[in-house]
Parts: structure tokens; sequence; C-alpha cells
């Protein structure tokens, strides 16, 4: 047999395409606006939620039959921000310099929609290892539009990816900058990755028409 | 006055949604028709309106550094401040889940039409925003936090409000199919938070030159000292 | 099976859940402290450093002197830690670092900037570190600054020397977005501030300004009393001008003093 299931597969692959978390579910977006001005924020936030939706379902999933369900969103909220605290003062202990790049992105982490959409979703009805392999689906899924959206968005913006000047030098003009190339400044504000995401919709849609809405 | 400063600053020139990017995701799904938006909007206002002072009790009497000294000098060394995060995600999830039972049992029609995203009010990160920008903008009384509640939650609402009528209009566009519904929303938000950079220019624009260079150090030093003082006594009068 | 929706079960989960929550926080946190506390002290100390310009920089990246190494270039890349206690406009008392410890029982560059300004907003005395060092045979004053940005707190250090001409800058952020306000942090923005005069030459306090539309954006203008902006980043700019004027005015009197003597 093999290590996934037909079925177990789906739970990973779906959210990278067809059932997209940001794409299609519209969760997680005000994370993918803050930080996706630069490649590198992007994938750190990307590696950070996928820790934090695989552990964080998990453990949800182990808690579902006794999570009384008036107070589940707070139980939630509170399985989060502990996981994601407790996290952060160890690697501040013992990885200091990490802890320091990281630091932006706690409080984003615990109101990523993301995490808590998939939590009602699914881990509360759903066993351990189905709702781990949901969390590191979504999260991937996730992953996947920050980083191509980064990458537009740096390269465009600043003309850099991951801090290395790619088009050439702007100050001294040389590469691309030499034949008259200007960044434009605009992809770097927030609003401009709205619009990138638009046009990922966009494209995904006109390859899959069973997205599209009806009116 | 500065009551009136603070309201107009929080709905329009810092305005949650396309200043600073903050509570998208109930903001792009719940904005297909104008009543569900104005039900999510009224939610978030009374959720921002009440979670804002609350907190801002909190942090004035538990979290802030040396906060503890209503319970006596030992006390004031105390810094809870790395509690603040869950300290506040838990008052907004309490109030959350009780507009929840709420609104579940006077209005079933709007609960069944907000759906999944009754619950993710909790982390529209509006209301952690607001309670968050409270403490470190050291907003500086229970009135002003009152007012910053609510004013940001109409700048949240006013804003959803918008996006639902061009939605309910532009069905009678023709849109690309492939971009029509939520493709076209993400477009069109970011056309309006374009919009919206220029209210920033009035927030900057002002004070670039505020202190003439005639003025003497001695008349600077004196305004100062007025303004400390003005600061002094209305740090006092909220302390007692 | 128990009947999760009784009240009173609702009642007792809660109270369980709190329990095991707070009491696992409180003992990460207060197991953990010590650690923390030592990575903070040593990162104190390296920005202290940095700002001196004391630092182990290759091109374009910002590299603090090494942990291992850290304490003993402090001792003696830092010559004199004094204190000033700063009232109503005015300096009151200035304190080594002996006699601030004996008083304090804390070093002076431990002195936490926020609690400070906090004291000073009650209308009590704060007190103001001042870090000497050695640049290029010349005495150099390190302070720390601390403001707000877009979303958080931002702080620093500056170096200056006796005219208030800077002579390093370090700058920090809590949580700026990526890309853009965190940019404060790199080396391009910081090393911009070096030479910039915050005195006008009647010895007027006159500050730096984070301009946009700067007509100097490589920053050769040394005497502008302006450093170039960063794009998309105009509140956290904002800040650091802010923080830059009214954290280091409070430390003129010292400098006029200083000149007045010599």
């Amino acid at each position: 047999m093999a290590l996934l299931s037909k079925k177990d597969t789906k739970l990973i692959t779906d959210p990278l395409t067809d059932n997209n978390p940001i794409t299609i579910q519209v969760l997680g977006i005000c994370s993918a606006l803050a930080i996706t001005a630069e490649l590198k924020a992007s994938i750190v936030m990307s590696i950070a939620v996928i820790f934090v939706m695989g552990f964080g379902n998990v453990v949800i999933s182990l808690m579902r039959n006794v999570i009384p369900s008036k107070i589940r969103i707070i139980v939630q909220l509170i399985v989060v921000a502990s996981l994601v605290i407790i996290v952060d003062q160890v690697l501040k202990a013992f990885a200091y310099p990490l802890s320091k790049t990281l630091g932006a992105f706690v409080g984003l982490i615990i109101t990523n929609c993301i995490i808590m959409g998939r939590f009602e979703a699914f881990a509360l009805a759903n066993k351990p290892w189905r709702s781990f392999l949901d969390g590191i689906g979504n999260a991937l899924g996730y992953g996947v539009i920050l980083i191509i959206v980064g990458f537009f968005r740096e390269l465009l913006g600043a003309g850099t990816l991951l801090g290395y000047q790619v088009l050439g030098d702007p100050i001294t003009k040389t590469g691309l900058y030499a034949i008259g190339y200007e960044n434009n400044g605009f992809m770097l504000l927030s609003p401009m990755a709205l619009i990138v995401v638009g046009l990922i919709i966009w494209v995904q849609r006109s390859r899959n028409p069973a997205l599209v809405e009806e009116n | 006055m500065e009551h009136l400063e603070l309201f107009f600053k929080s709905v329009f020139i810092d305005n949650m949604v396309f200043a600073t990017f903050l509570g998208m995701c109930s903001y792009l799904a719940v904005s297909k028709k104008v009543t569900t938006a104005v039900g999510l909007g009224v939610a978030v206002i009374f959720v921002l309106a009440i979670t804002v002072p609350l907190n801002w009790l909190l942090d004035q009497y538990l979290l802030q550094p040396g906060a503890l000294k209503w319970l006596g000098k030992e006390y004031i060394d105390y810094d809870l401040s790395f509690l603040s995060f869950i300290m506040f995600i838990a008052t907004i999830a309490t109030m959350v889940q009780l507009v929840e039972i709420i609104v579940e049992k006077f209005s079933p029609s709007l609960y069944n039409s907000l759906g999944i995203f009754l619950p993710l009010i909790a982390v529209n990160c509006a209301i952690l925003g607001g309670s968050l920008f409270m403490q470190s903008r050291e907003i500086a009384s229970l009135g002003l936090a009152f007012n910053y509640g609510i004013s940001s939650g109409i700048g949240w609402f006013l804003a959803i409000l918008a996006i639902a009528a061009i939605r309910e209009k532009i069905r009678y566009s023709s849109v690309p199919p492939a971009l029509r519904g939520l493709g076209i929303t993400f477009i069109i938000t970011g056309l309006m938070g374009i919009g919206f950079l220029s209210f920033g220019g009035m927030l900057t624009g002002g004070d670039e030159e505020e202190k003439p260079a005639t003025k003497t150090e001695a008349v600077i030093k004196k305004e100062d000292l007025k303004e400390d003082k003005k600061e002094i006594a209305k740090n006092t009068k909220t302390i007692q | 099976m128990a009947n999760t929706d009784k009240n009173s079960y609702t009642v007792i989960f809660a109270t369980v859940m709190v329990i095991v929550v707070g009491s696992l926080l409180a003992f990460t946190a207060a197991s953990l402290k010590p650690n923390i506390k030592e990575n903070e002290r040593m990162e104190k100390q390296q920005n202290i450093l940095y700002a001196m310009g004391i630092n182990e920089n290759e091109e374009g990246s910002i590299n603090f002197i090494s942990e291992d190494k850290v304490a003993e270039v402090f001792s003696t890349g830092v010559t004199e830690q004094i204190v000033l206690e700063y009232k109503d406009g005015a300096i009151v008392k200035e304190m080594s670092r002996d006699e601030f410890m004996k008083a304090n029982s804390i070093e002076p560059y431990l002195i936490d900037v926020k609690k400070q300004q906090t004291r000073a907003k009650e209308g009590k005395s704060r007190f103001l570190p001042l870090f000497k060092g050695m640049q290029d045979n010349k005495i150099v004053y390190v302070a720390p600054i601390r403001g707000v940005g877009l979303w958080d707190a931002i702080w620093g250090y500056v170096a200056l020397d006796k005219d208030m001409v800077v002579r390093g800058a370090y700058f920090d952020h809590k949580g700026e977005t990526p890309g853009l306000g965190a940019n404060i942090k790199q080396r391009y923005f910081m090393d911009d501030f070096y030479g910039e005069k915050l005195l006008t030459d009647a010895g007027v306090f006159k500050g730096i300004t984070v301009a946009k539309g700067n007509n100097d954006p490589t920053n050769e203008i040394k005497d502008d009393y302006e450093v170039d902006a960063l794009t998309g980043a105009t509140i956290t700019g904002d800040g650091v001008s802010a923080m830059i004027k009214k954290d280091l005015k409070l430390y003129l009197p010292y400098f006029q003093n200083l000149k007045n003597k010599s």
C-alpha cells in the first residue's frame, strides 16, 4: 500500500489548485497583502504557517470530542496563540537571530484566518492524520500563492529577488537599467498585491472554467 | 476637539481596510449583497466598540510594565506585556462568541447568511488590529479608546458597504467570465486602495514646516514645555 | 461520553483549560527568561557597538561583533557609560556608571527607554544613558532613541560627535512591513545618516527628516538635514524622523555644556 491513499493525496493536492485557500476559499488575505513585498518574507511566512497549521490541526482534531461547542472559538484561538507564543519564546532563548526574523509574523500567524478556517471546517470533524494532511495541504496552497505574488512584487517593484539585484544596479545603470528600464515602486504598495492576486485568479479560472462563478 | 479629530482620522485617513489592509478576508467574502454586508459591518462596529475599551482597561491595569501598581508597591516592576496577544484575543473571542449566541437567537436568517464568517470575526485582523493599534499608539483615555473602537468600526463598515454596492451594480456589466465574482472584486479593492492612499497625504502634508526657522530656541522650548504640561495634566486626570 | 453542551461542563472545561494553558505559558516564560535576558543583553551591546562603527560588516550586509566576543569588545570599546537625569527641559544631574549602579543596581546600557518615556509623561524625571567610545581617534557619544512606526515600536542607537553630527546609526523595529518599513534595518538606509548634522550653524536643534521627493537620492549633500525616504514606507519614515527629533533633542543641553567647557 502506498504511504498515502488516493483520498489522502487529494487532501494535499486539492488546496494547491482547485480549492486554493486564497483564490477560492478567500482565507488569509491580510497576511498575503502585508508580507509579499519581499520574496524572502513570503517564504518564511509560508514555512511558519505550514508548521502551525499541521500541528494546530492535529491538536484541535485530538480535542474535537471534548471541546464544548459554545466556547470552541476561544479554545481554538487559545490553542493557536499559545502554540505560537511558546515557539516564539523558545526561539528567543535558543535561536535569537531567527526569532528576530520571525518576530514580525507572530501576530499575523495568530490572526491568519486560514488557520481558524480550517480548524472550523475540517479539524473539528476529522481524525488527526487526515487533519494533519489537510493542514499541510492548505498551508502549501497558501504558500504557493504567497511566493508567486512575492516573486512578481519584488522583481517588478525593487528589481531584486531575495535581495540580489537580478536586473542590474539602478543607481549605476547597469544591466536592464542601461537601456532605460525603471523599477515600478508602485508594485511595493499593498493595493498592488490585491491586483496581482486578482490576475492570478483570472489565469486560474481561465484554465479551469469549472471554477468560474455564476453572476 | 480631540475626539472629533480621532474620529475623522480613524474613519478616513487610517481606514482599517484601505490604509492598513486589515480585515480583508471577511471583507471580500461577505460583500456580495448590501444587506449581508450591513449585517457584518454592524457586528464589526459592535465588537470593536466593546473590545477596544475592554482591552484598554486590561492594558492599563494588568499588562503594561508597571500597570500592577494598584496592587501595591512591590508589584510595580512586573511586566506582563508578553501576555497581551493572548489576553486581547481571549477578550475578543469571548465577545464574538457572545455576539454569535445573540445573533443566532434573535436573527436566524442573518446567522445563516453570515455562516462561517461570524466565528471568523474573531480572527478578523481588523478587530485584533484595533486593540494592538490602541496599545502601540498609546491612546490616552477610556473615552478615546471607545471612540477609536467605534470610529474604526465605522470606517470598516463604510468600506464593506461601498464594495457591496459596487458588486451589486457590476453584475450588469460584461466582465470576462474568469474574472467574474472574486477576481474583479480583488482588482476593484486594489483600485479603491490606491485611491485611499491620497488620504494618507492629508495626514503628513500639513506638518512639514510646523516649526518656522524664525522662532528662537527659547520660544520653542517654552511651547514644548506647555505641551508637556498639558500632557502631564491629561495623564494625571486619567490616573485619578 | 459527557454531554459537551451542558453549561457545567463548559465551565469546568474552561477552568481546566485556563489553568493548563496559563501554567504552561508561565512555565515556559519563567524557565526561558535567563536565556532570553542574556540574548537581549548581548543584542544591546552589539547594537551600541554597531552604532559606534565597531562591527564585522561585509559589503552591503550587517554583521555584528560575534556573540562570543561581544562582552569583551564592549568592555574595551565603550570607554565610559554615563547617565543624565533629565527634568523639564534641563539636565539636573550627571552620574557615572558606578554612581548610577549604586542607586539603581542596573547597568546603564540596560535602561529601558520606553519605561523612561512613561516616567517623563507622568511628570517625573527620566534617565538618559549615553555611551562614550572612540572612532577615528575622536570621542563619539551613542544615545538610544525609541518611537512608533506604522504597526508597532521602532528604536535605534545614534552615535554623535561633540558637535552633534551623526557618526553612525542603527535602527530596528518590532513588526514593520517586510520589504517596506522593515527596510529601516537595511544598511543603505542607516548609512545615509552618517555625516548628517542635527544642529544649525547657530546651534539650534533641527533634527533629521526622512524626506520623500528628496533632491539628493544618493545622499551626498550632508547639510540638508534630510535623508532619502524608503519607497512605500511613509509612516515608518515619519516615525524615524520623529524619534530622532524628540529623543536626541533631550541631549542638547549636555552637548551645549560640552562646548562651553572646551
